[in-house]
């Protein structure tokens, strides 16, 4: 099979036609950057056949047919759920900032990429960077980094801490192209925000989006981020995220992925200082010959770190979650707990759940655990609801909203865990 | 109320018979009794009755209301008015009590073409309900079962057979693994509920919860069948003198 060469092939000459045709020479470090990217791109190319981190998610699944690298006119979701609650809230057109808004708090800076690179170079300069050598992130995040016409850039500045969260409702997108949006979290010194994504539903379409997310959380900062991907049903969503973690800050991420064709989540946590605490959470439901994939590496280079993993999967009607997580804990870093925990119900036998969690811990004074069950409802917990006069489907969503509830519950925020619950709710009653 | 004739029963997985051709007749208001050495068959007739999958019916029926009983879904039953107090009550994390009862009784009350109860009535038939079998309130809020005590799970039985009102209720070993006082609190629930329309069938090992619930007629289950029945007096006479002279006499094999 040459389909992956022809496709690298695709990609590059795509993007020759696009960018190539510029002075080599331009002093434009953002469009600098990107030529640097697609080379890093070209070396390295997509993870083959045998790459163990693609092994039940090749690659080839993904680009059974080559996206469309011209974007179409963008659609936006008719329902934006999370619109009126209390925060600040941004738009995406494919993954674009469309509209800055014109109250932000104290403290609090929202701008594109690009006009970052001139405001807070020392801060944009480190991502450009480390994405475009390829030195972290696969090719997805290469790609994503070669091609993304700018990004969103999000700065929460020394000691601000944000009352309410920031809301980003990528709302638009084009509904059968490629989009590859990047996106700049960073959180200064002692400073407290939560991000909330919202990938809504936007009809018809199999809108494919390789994103990149980079995160960096400073010394004593506090982030905290959800995604909630609600896209339809032939959609296909590469979601990358890297973060970055200094002496005792604490970051948390929270997946929800209730909707896509094929999602992958590439999580990626550095806690690289003292004392940091780090949350990695994730639900799915997989229905209708879906496929998510979570794979996470938590990587414990330093001492005194706490981490802790809760993924939760349900899967029916020929679909398959994977899960794969891996804990790293390097020779300096003494002292780490470091937890794990994947659940999964598989509703029927057409469906597939392959776990994998991994700990390689090369230091001596470390407390790890993981642990992975996969499994079907419980047939006693099914009869004794049944018994009480409950009609079979009613008591098997019973028992699923329950089992997605630990996930939902460590949102802090009321209206989206009622959101969620009856969105997960309504799921599982079709 | 409650017609058993000729029942056969056995595990569907290896095809063992169980109940080998038991006959029991019960009529509105009556408590009957049902007692047995282990192995004799009582948890298995209590599962068949309430549909508990794993059970194949080989022979005989049971008319349950003048309908056929056999022939309904589990939750069939429950809604016609066919309640089970579970020997061993399951552990349902993260479904909260309150929840669990809301479905429970409003499934019920679909069943029967009335309105689901408001959220005001719910909280105080809760709250009444519990009184009866002195569970706190405060546990509305909590998991179905979970990190209840023994003691806790038995009497949260005997709770959702108040909060459900069933017009016939099979206890299963419902005196198992409590402590005397346990046992009062959960007895004094049951005779409160004891009502003319309402039937009970009390499945038992030991003759103590007797003397607490105080039954109309006491069978002796033996090999699948009931070889004897009697008045209250028999349940002494076999907690006096085991189970081996009844096999004597009935020729049932030990």
């Amino acid at each position: 099979m040459n389909s992956l060469k022809s496709l690298e092939t695709t990609f590059i000459e795509a993007f020759d036609k696009d960018l190539g045709l510029l002075p080599s020479d331009t002093a434009d470090v953002w469009t600098a950057s990107r030529r640097q990217a697609i080379r890093s791109f070209a070396d390295a190319g997509f993870p083959k056949r045998k790459s163990e981190a693609y092994k039940y998610t090749p690659v080839t699944k993904w680009m059974s047919e080559p996206p469309a690298l011209q974007s179409s006119k963008p659609v936006s979701a008719l329902h934006l759920p999370f619109s009126a609650l209390e925060g600040v809230h941004l738009k995406t057109v494919n993954g674009q900032l469309s509209s800055p808004p014109d109250h932000l708090p104290t403290g609090l800076t929202i701008s594109t990429l690009r006009a970052a690179l001139e405001t807070h170079p020392e801060l944009v300069r480190g991502h450009l960077d480390r994405l475009s050598s390829g030195s972290a992130g696969d090719a997805f995040s290469t790609l994503a980094a070669a091609f993304a016409p700018d990004g969103l850039f999000i700065h929460v500045a020394k000691g601000t801490v944000l009352d309410a969260p920031i809301y980003i409702h990528h709302a638009s997108v084009s509904p059968d192209a490629l989009v590859q949006p990047r996106m700049l979290v960073t959180a200064a010194e002692n400073s407290e925000a939560f991000v909330v994504e919202h990938l809504p539903e936007t009809g018809a379409g199999a809108v494919f989006e390789n994103r990149i997310v980079d995160v960096n959380v400073a010394r004593r900062a506090r982030l905290r981020h959800l995604v909630v991907y609600e896209r339809g049903s032939q959609a296909r969503f590469v979601n990358s995220l890297h973060a970055h973690q200094l002496d005792e800050s604490v970051f948390s991420t929270n997946n929800i992925t209730l909707g896509g064709a094929l999602v992958r989540n590439n999580l990626h946590v550095v806690p690289d200082g003292e004392h940091c605490e780090t949350h990695l959470n994730g639900l799915y439901i997989a229905q209708g010959g879906s496929h998510v994939d979570n794979h996470t590496l938590v990587d414990h280079v330093k001492p005194n770190c706490f981490s802790n993993e809760l993924f939760k999967g349900i899967v029916e009607g020929g679909s398959t979650g994977v899960f794969n997580g891996k804990v790293m804990v390097r020779q300096d870093a003494q002292k780490i707990n470091a937890y794990q925990s994947s659940k999964s119900i598989v509703l029927d036998d057409t469906s597939h759940v392959y776990a994998k969690p991994e700990l390689e811990i090369y230091a001596d004074d470390v407390r790890c655990s993981h642990g992975a069950t996969t499994g079907e409802l419980d047939d006693d917990a099914l009869f004794y609801l049944r018994s009480r006069g409950i009609p079979p489907r009613q008591a098997r969503v019973i028992l699923l909203e329950a089992f997605a509830r630990d996930v939902v519950e460590l949102i802090p925020l009321d209206e989206v865990r009622t959101y969620l619950n009856t969105r997960i709710g309504e799921l599982l009653a079709d | 109320m409650l017609d058993i004739k000729n029942l056969h029963a056995s595990i569907e997985e290896d095809g063992t018979p169980i109940l080998k051709g038991l006959n029991l007749s019960v009529k509105p208001g009556e408590v009957h009794a049902i007692m047995g050495p282990n192995g004799s068959g009582k948890s298995t007739l209590a599962s068949v009755l309430a549909g508990r999958d794993g059970y194949e019916v080989t022979e005989g029926s049971v008319s349950f209301e003048g309908h056929d009983l056999l022939e309904m879904e589990a939750d069939e039953r429950a809604r016609e008015g066919l309640f089970l107090a579970f020997q061993y009550p399951v552990e349902l994390p993260g479904v909260s009590m309150s929840n669990f009862l809301k479905h429970a009784v409003n499934s019920t009350r679909e069943h029967q073409g009335k309105d689901p109860l408001s959220a005001t009535d719910f909280l105080a038939l809760m709250r009444e309900n519990a009184a009866l079998v002195d569970l706190d309130p405060a546990l509305k809020a909590r998991s179905v079962n979970e990190g209840f005590s023994g003691g806790e799970k038995k009497r949260n039985e005997i709770f959702q057979l108040a909060m459900l009102s069933p017009r016939l209720a099979i206890l299963d070993e419902t005196d198992s693994g409590l402590d005397i006082d346990a046992l009062r609190v959960v007895s004094a629930g049951v005779n409160k509920l004891r009502q003319p329309d309402r039937s009970f069938v009390v499945i038992t090992h030991y003759q103590r919860l007797l003397e607490y619930i105080v039954p109309d007629v006491v069978h002796v289950l033996l090999d699948g069948r009931i070889v004897q029945s009697g008045g209250k007096e028999l349940a002494i006479d076999l907690e006096e003198k085991g189970y081996d002279w009844l096999r004597e006499e009935t020729g049932v094999p030990a």
